[in-house]
């Protein structure tokens, strides 16, 4: 804003206010450099307490015996496989409707758009859902963790309305060259959205890497079960037991189970380092994609 | 616009035509058909089985074998106290994250805004998205750890100064708090985003010709920034309204200890306890019918009034 020189109460505000960022910037950050610290400490020696910022006695062990646990293994597999499936099968689907929701003069169109945000309104709701997946048979199957997490109307308007900012001559032109409407799609359309794309690929693939929900009401098979399910078992678990003492149940039995293979690591240390092993992928990915979807979460607001 | 469409072909009515122009879309058709095949499955299918909540369902009867109950179950949660009790922790929860949550993002995007140097402004943006990117799972993992008891980040800071630790997480009195500003923790730095981008298409020259006029900080936050800001205000605030029956399922549910349920026992977490987990499935859909209806009427209701009022419209 041109500002030259700056007054004494511009001083006092520019002060105040870069101050009280950088805490929140701390707390938004700390709490996770605090279980970095913790999942590089020995879990006994932590116990102890006073561990803010760094390892007081390091080790690897956590991590060596976290990624040899089976059930951690495996749930960590699972998430990533459905990730993936669901990610790529997501943002193909979604552009392909999208695709179709921007082609102007299309007939029915304003009917088919009804159709896709009514459901953004009016719900059935848990039970009949929970009955849905029942006569699909698809409950306690690897499908149920893929098939309902594939479409989001909120994720196809965004895809239409940056469809919609393309030209119009450019896949015109291809048309009346005899391309069909799949090519064009596919040649010239995707192509020019690949920011688009990335900001959806993200928002799906975090969402599902995210849910814990699905493992932990449609799942019973224990090695159906994606991570963020798994760690949730892990930590109301270890509620339960310190609340009650005592321990019983299938899911509970299996844990005792996975930390006898644990001696050595206490079940705390452990649950700080899958905490870290989960979001570690995420932390990672998100930096690069933040110039798209903060473009992405714009055109979505903005309705036609 | 249909006539360019259907070009080269002679079409005699009208009605010819339009079929015309559908067969030249016929493979926009398919590209939408697995969405319209998945949308009535997934979504269309589950609205049908909202009749439960009038029948006295049996599995081996089906949806439409099962006997008619009427209003019954209604008519059961209408007269059940614990329903009262439980609809009031929601609107609770609602109300105050409304009251808090909802202008934190705001303050946070106007700080942001203050920061000159683009450098930093970036760094902290990045740094504020990242609560959101990460699962309520964890984030109730963090919490957990750093107030727990024995040796949590919080307690040990208050044995070091002498006092008694806290069961945070097990304290009733402490569960709105706490639900408070985990939520905003998690959600203020992805909400300024609109924000921020609203704030970045004020023209400067507007702020110049203000300084020039003897305006201050405050004055052109209040007749310019915030004027700017209304319309995206009022659209979230209407997603917000509308959504008030919504006090958020999953922090609430990891979050609730048997120690709080007195008053974190919401609308969704109890119909998920008495329908999957109690097998009560009538009942729990009728609740969850009376939410779904409740938050549709909200929602056409509040962006009624707000087109009427301010012209700002979801549809």
């Amino acid at each position: 804003m041109g500002v030259r020189r700056l007054s004494a109460a511009d001083r006092i505000y520019s002060t105040v206010n870069y101050t009280l960022l950088l805490i929140f910037c701390l707390t938004a950050l700390y709490p996770f450099i605090y279980f970095l610290a913790l999942s590089f400490n020995d879990g006994y020696d932590a116990m102890k307490g006073g561990i803010y910022f760094l390892p007081r006695v390091g080790t690897l062990e956590n991590y060596t015996k976290a990624f040899k646990n089976p059930h951690i293994i495996n749930s960590f597999f699972i998430s990533v496989s459905r990730t993936f499936i669901v990610t790529v099968g997501s943002v193909i689907l979604t552009a392909l409707l999208a695709y179709g929701l921007s082609r102007k003069g299309l007939p029915g169109r304003r009917y088919i758009v009804f159709f896709f945000f009514f459901t953004t309104l009016f719900s059935g709701g848990l039970i009949p859902t929970f009955i849905l997946y029942r006569e699909l048979h698809i409950l306690d199957t690897y499908w149920v963790l893929v098939l309902p997490s594939l479409y989001s109307f909120f994720n196809a308007i965004i895809m239409k309305t940056f469809f919609d900012g393309i030209p119009g001559g450019l896949s015109e032109s291809a048309r009346i060259d005899g391309a069909s409407e799949l090519s064009v799609f596919a040649r010239i359309i995707l192509p020019l959205s690949m920011p688009v794309m990335a900001t959806i690929a993200l928002f799906v693939g975090v969402g599902i890497w995210n849910d814990w929900f699905t493992g932990q009401f449609f799942i019973q098979n224990e090695n159906l079960q994606p991570a963020a399910t798994f760690l949730n078992k892990m930590i109301s678990e270890a509620s339960f037991q310190s609340m009650t003492g005592s321990s019983s149940g299938s899911s509970i039995k299996n844990m005792n189970e996975a930390q006898m293979q644990l001696r050595g690591v206490t079940p705390e240390a452990l649950r700080m380092t899958f905490v870290i092993i989960i979001t570690a992928p995420i932390i990672c990915v998100y930096p690069f994609l933040q110039k798209y979807f903060v473009k992405g979460v714009l055109v979505g607001s903005l309705k036609e | 616009m249909t006539a360019k469409v259907a070009r080269g072909k002679v079409l005699p009515s009208k009605k010819n035509k339009t079929w015309a122009t559908v067969w030249n879309f016929r493979h926009i058709y398919l590209f939408m058909l697995p969405a319209i095949i998945w949308y009535l499955v997934f979504c269309y299918y589950p609205m049908y089985g909202i009749l439960i909540a009038f029948k006295d369902f049996k599995y081996n009867l089906g949806i439409l074998g099962s006997p008619w109950e009427g209003f019954r179950y209604f008519k059961q949660f209408l007269s059940d106290s614990s329903f009262y009790s439980v609809l009031y922790n929601t609107l609770s929860i609602s109300a105050l994250k409304l009251l808090f949550g909802f202008p934190a993002p705001l303050i946070l995007a106007l700080m942001l805004n203050g920061v000159m140097s683009g450098k930093f402004k970036r760094i902290f943006q990045t740094i504020s998205y990242l609560p959101h990117f990460v699962s309520w799972v964890v984030v109730v993992t963090l919490m957990q750890k750093i107030l727990s008891p024995n040796v949590g980040l919080i307690n040990d800071i208050r044995d070091h100064m002498g006092m008694e630790p806290i069961f945070f997480m097990g304290m009733p009195s402490l569960f709105y708090p706490l639900v408070i500003i985990s939520d905003i923790w998690k959600g203020v730095g992805w909400g300024s985003i609109i924000y921020l981008a609203a704030l970045t298409n004020i023209d400067p020259h507007l702020y110049e010709a203000a300084e020039m006029d003897g305006a201050g900080r405050w004055s052109k936050l209040f007749k310019i920034t915030l004027p700017t800001l209304t319309p995206t205000i009022g659209i979230l605030l209407i997603f917000s309204l509308s959504g008030v029956l919504n006090a958020g399922f999953d922090q609430i549910w990891l979050m609730q200890t048997p120690a709080t349920l007195s008053v974190s026992e919401i609308l969704d977490t109890y119909v998920l306890k008495t329908g999957i987990q109690q097998g009560q499935f009538a009942y729990s859909t009728a609740i969850g019918l009376f939410k779904s209806f409740i938050s549709l009427i909200l929602i056409v209701a509040v962006n009624k009034v707000s087109k009427k009022v301010s012209d700002v419209s979801l549809w």
